[in-house]
């Protein structure tokens, strides 16, 4: 035995020495998806793993740049004729995949066709503002709205124009298996639950597409993504955690893609019910809390600390404001004050949070004099609480935001603002800053608003933001890409080196 | 017999009607999905208008009763996510889901009853205590972990079979052998006992006696009469095969149902979610009934107590 040893450790040792040469001079692009598109349709669905899919597919009014400026796409330029009405010029080189031209029929068609609330779309309430919409001229589209809205363009982004043409002829059921949009890829082959395969547009205006071929697959187990992309049977593993993204950093043949994003992580304290109801507890809380040790430990540095609650990515951010400091015994001496030591709290939580982060947060409330009850629902009780009645809503619950729309609006209006169905915190201050912000279109003006808004969201403490998340990729060493803080998917952008 | 096949069809639609209507309840209680499909910033108006264009707001019994209606006419409805027929999507699953209990069926057959078999034939010697841990290990690995650790030793390491995906018998190997494992252990268990209980008949006794060897024996009795009560445990494990799916499926990306009802349970996607109940429970009960009624072919004891 002792002499086979070796021979055992060499069998099992050369395959690994011996993997095939990975990327180079591949022509398919392989991206490993934690879930299967729920629809190509662009209009029905915006969960991340369709949004990556048929982004590619489609071309959208507006889009953003790397930077995050929002840029034309199908809109080769607009103007506000007053805060109510803005005229679109629309480009005249799109064409479809099926050859036709893409017209301003086609955005009206589009427009009319997602805010209708019989289509049942759930995007609808990110274009609800839209009062109507007409064709104004050959490549002229203009939008007429119900209020000034500020954040209209950045909801725009997620805008995608589909063919009136073909969608009139072959009905939703039909486009939504058999999409045609006006983007760099189109669909080949739609393996429900095993893989999306995409191939080149080579018509397409914007460009030659990267990679003749991109192949989406449905793989929901973190491990055996990480083993595909080990393997090189995937070249993307599309949803990293942080503890594979620390496995893969010590293989040579993989890297980690990870930018900070939009999105952030968030503890919401219920300041309508129960001992949160006292600000000083409020505050007690914020003081209890160690953002880096969460970040540090648990993240694995994945996460940035951020001092509102809301990311630099996002408009209206403002670095003035400061955070609560982490300072335990501070945090004691206010409970002391608010005779609030002992006092019993309820922490809502869903599996669609990191326990880890609940746990230690936990622990952290318990070392000020705080005795917390952690209560695990699955995600739509979670947000029927959430929504519901303070004393349902929990004291405390984390959260994960993201708007889509890198903008305060989308953040701090549904969380804080009383009329919002998420917010359990009402201070008609606050209501109406974030209201002004809302309709007026002068930058400046809206970020003074926002300003004023974060500086009552401090005093108050509603709820603390925690850390600015990061979307985490891991890739071929080979694959040139730079991700974005809006966790758009343009495979455009790729490049094998 | 004719009164024997009519009385356990009248019990198995009883069974799954019961089976639909506690699952039906159990997801319309824990809440409804239009807070999962709407953006985060939706306001309460624009949720409610979803809420009655979906057809949530109406009373739970009316939302029943028009679900077992559309039922009796063989309508399962339109995904809420998907916006597909749910009896396509539930097509283009299945195909997956039964190669894979076959496959996974072939494993526990073609290892479990030779395994059970050796044990009790060589029964204490150091045959049966080189099998035993084996035996208990399919028993006691959870799928989750036992599919991983194949994964990492027999497509990372080793590189011989892929990782994921349902492309080519090889992809198949790996999730027949985690999902075999349990119904492989079942089978061995179950194929000693029936032995031993055998091998201590009289018969086997007076055969010997005739001169007839112990093979001959064996092979030509024993393994015969112990086939009975396999067959119907064979029958049972095809439900908890499925059943058993969920995991495997998810762990191997495995386009079956059970990886389709994990994505629909997290969506709330009711319809699909009592399309695949309604699936796996007519499943189960057939095989319970095609059990009962092999039982009854091979065993005419059976059919005079129905």
């Amino acid at each position: 035995m002792r002499r086979r040893l070796p021979l055992l450790v060499a069998l099992l040792t050369v395959p690994l020495l011996t993997q095939p040469a990975r990327a180079a001079g591949k022509t398919t692009l392989t991206v490993d998806l934690a879930n299967d598109a729920a629809t190509l349709d662009p209009q029905l669905q915006w969960d991340t793993d369709s949004y990556t899919v048929y982004r590619n597919i489609f071309d959208n009014l507006v889009t953003r740049d790397v930077t995050g400026k929002i840029v034309p796409q199908v809109a080769a330029a607009w103007h506000y004729v007053n805060p109510t009405t803005i005229v679109f010029t629309l480009r005249r080189d799109i064409r479809f995949q099926n050859g036709t031209s893409l017209t301003a029929a086609d955005v009206v068609f589009s427009i009319r066709r997602i805010t209708n609330p019989s289509f049942r779309s759930p995007q609808l309430s990110q274009f609800d503002t839209i009062r109507s919409v007409d064709i104004t001229g050959p490549d002229q589209v203009t939008l007429h709205l119900k209020t000034p809205y500020a954040p209209l363009l950045a909801q725009l982004v997620k805008l995608s124009i589909v063919p009136k043409a073909y969608v009139e002829k072959v009905g939703n059921t039909q486009f939504n298996e058999h999409p045609i949009g006006s983007g760099p890829y189109r669909l080949e082959k739609w393996q429900h639950g095993v893989e999306i395969v995409l191939a080149a547009n080579g018509a397409y205006w914007g460009g030659k597409p990267p990679f003749p071929a991109v192949i989406f697959r449905d793989v929901p187990s973190d491990a055996t993504r990480l083993a595909d992309l080990r393997t090189g049977r995937a070249d993307i593993d599309h949803q990293m955690t942080p503890d594979d993204a620390k496995a893969i950093a010590r293989d040579p043949a993989l890297k980690v893609l990870s930018t900070p994003t939009e999105r952030v992580g968030y503890l919401f304290i219920n300041a309508a019910y129960g001992p949160t109801k006292n600000v000083l507890v409020r505050r007690a809380i914020a003081m209890a809390i160690d953002r880096n040790a969460i970040i540090q430990a648990l993240l694995q540095g994945y996460a940035k600390p951020v001092n509102i609650l809301l990311t630099p990515a996002s408009f209206g951010y403002v670095s003035d404001v400061p955070a609560w400091p982490f300072d335990p015994k501070a945090a004691r001496a206010l409970l002391e004050k608010a005779h609030a030591v002992g006092a019993h709290l309820t922490f809502l939580t869903s599996p669609s949070y990191n326990r880890q982060i609940t746990e230690a947060i936990q622990q952290m409330l318990d070392n000020v004099g705080l005795k917390v009850a952690i209560d695990q629902v699955d995600q739509p009780t979670f947000l029927r609480r959430r929504e519901g009645p303070a004393a349902h809503a929990g004291n405390l619950a984390q959260g994960l935001w993201s708007c889509a729309c890198q903008d305060a609006d989308g953040t701090i209006w549904p969380l804080f603002h009383s009329g919002s169905i998420w917010s359990k915190y009402s201070n008609p201050a606050f209501d109406k800053l974030v209201d002004a912000a809302r309709t007026s279109l002068d930058p400046k003006q809206r970020l003074a608003d926002y300003h004023a808004a974060f500086e009552i969201l401090h005093r108050d403490v509603p709820g603390i933001g925690l850390y600015q998340a990061y979307a985490i990729y891991g890739a071929r060493k080979q694959l040139q890409w730079m991700p974005t803080p809006n966790e758009a998917f343009f495979v455009m952008s790729m490049r094998w080196k | 017999m004719l009164r024997l096949v009519a009385l356990r069809i009248g019990q198995a639609a009883v069974s799954i009607w019961g089976v639909l209507t506690i699952i039906f309840f159990i997801l319309h209680l824990s809440g409804d999905p239009t807070l999962l499909l709407v953006p985060p910033d939706a306001s309460r108006h624009q949720i409610a208008l979803l809420r009655h264009e979906l057809g949530f707001d109406r009373p739970l019994l009316v939302q029943y009763l028009a679900y077992l209606g559309r039922l009796l006419r063989l309508d399962l409805g339109q995904s809420l996510v998907q916006r597909l027929p749910v009896a396509r999507i539930l097509a283009s699953r299945i195909p997956y889901t039964v190669e894979l209990t076959f496959g996974a069926l072939v494993v526990a057959t073609a290892i479990g009853l030779p395994t059970g078999a050796a044990m009790a034939l060589w029964r204490g010697r150091w045959v049966e205590r080189v099998l035993v841990p084996i035996v208990l290990a399919g028993q006691s690995l959870p799928t989750f972990w036992s599919g991983i650790l194949l994964i990492l030793l027999f497509g990372v390491v080793l590189g011989w079979l892929p990782t994921s995906g349902a492309q080519g018998f090889s992809a198949l190997i790996m999730p027949s052998v985690a999902l075999g494992a349990l119904t492989m252990a079942t089978f061995a268990r179950m194929m000693r006992i029936a032995m031993l209980d055998e091998l201590s008949r009289d018969y086997v006794t007076a055969a010997r006696a005739r001169g007839l060897s112990f093979v001959a024996v064996v092979l030509r009795h024993v393994l015969r009469n112990a086939a009975i009560p396999i067959i119907t445990i064979a029958a049972l494990e095809i439900g908890n095969l499925m059943a058993g799916a969920v995991i495997v499926e998810t762990v191997f990306a495995w386009p079956g149902i059970g990886q389709l009802a994990m994505q629909s349970i997290a969506d709330r996607d009711f319809l699909v979610v009592q399309a695949v109940v309604l699936f796996v429970s007519v499943v189960y009960v057939l095989s319970s009934l095609l059990a009962d009624l092999a039982y009854a072919v091979i065993d005419p004891r059976i059919r005079l107590t129905p």
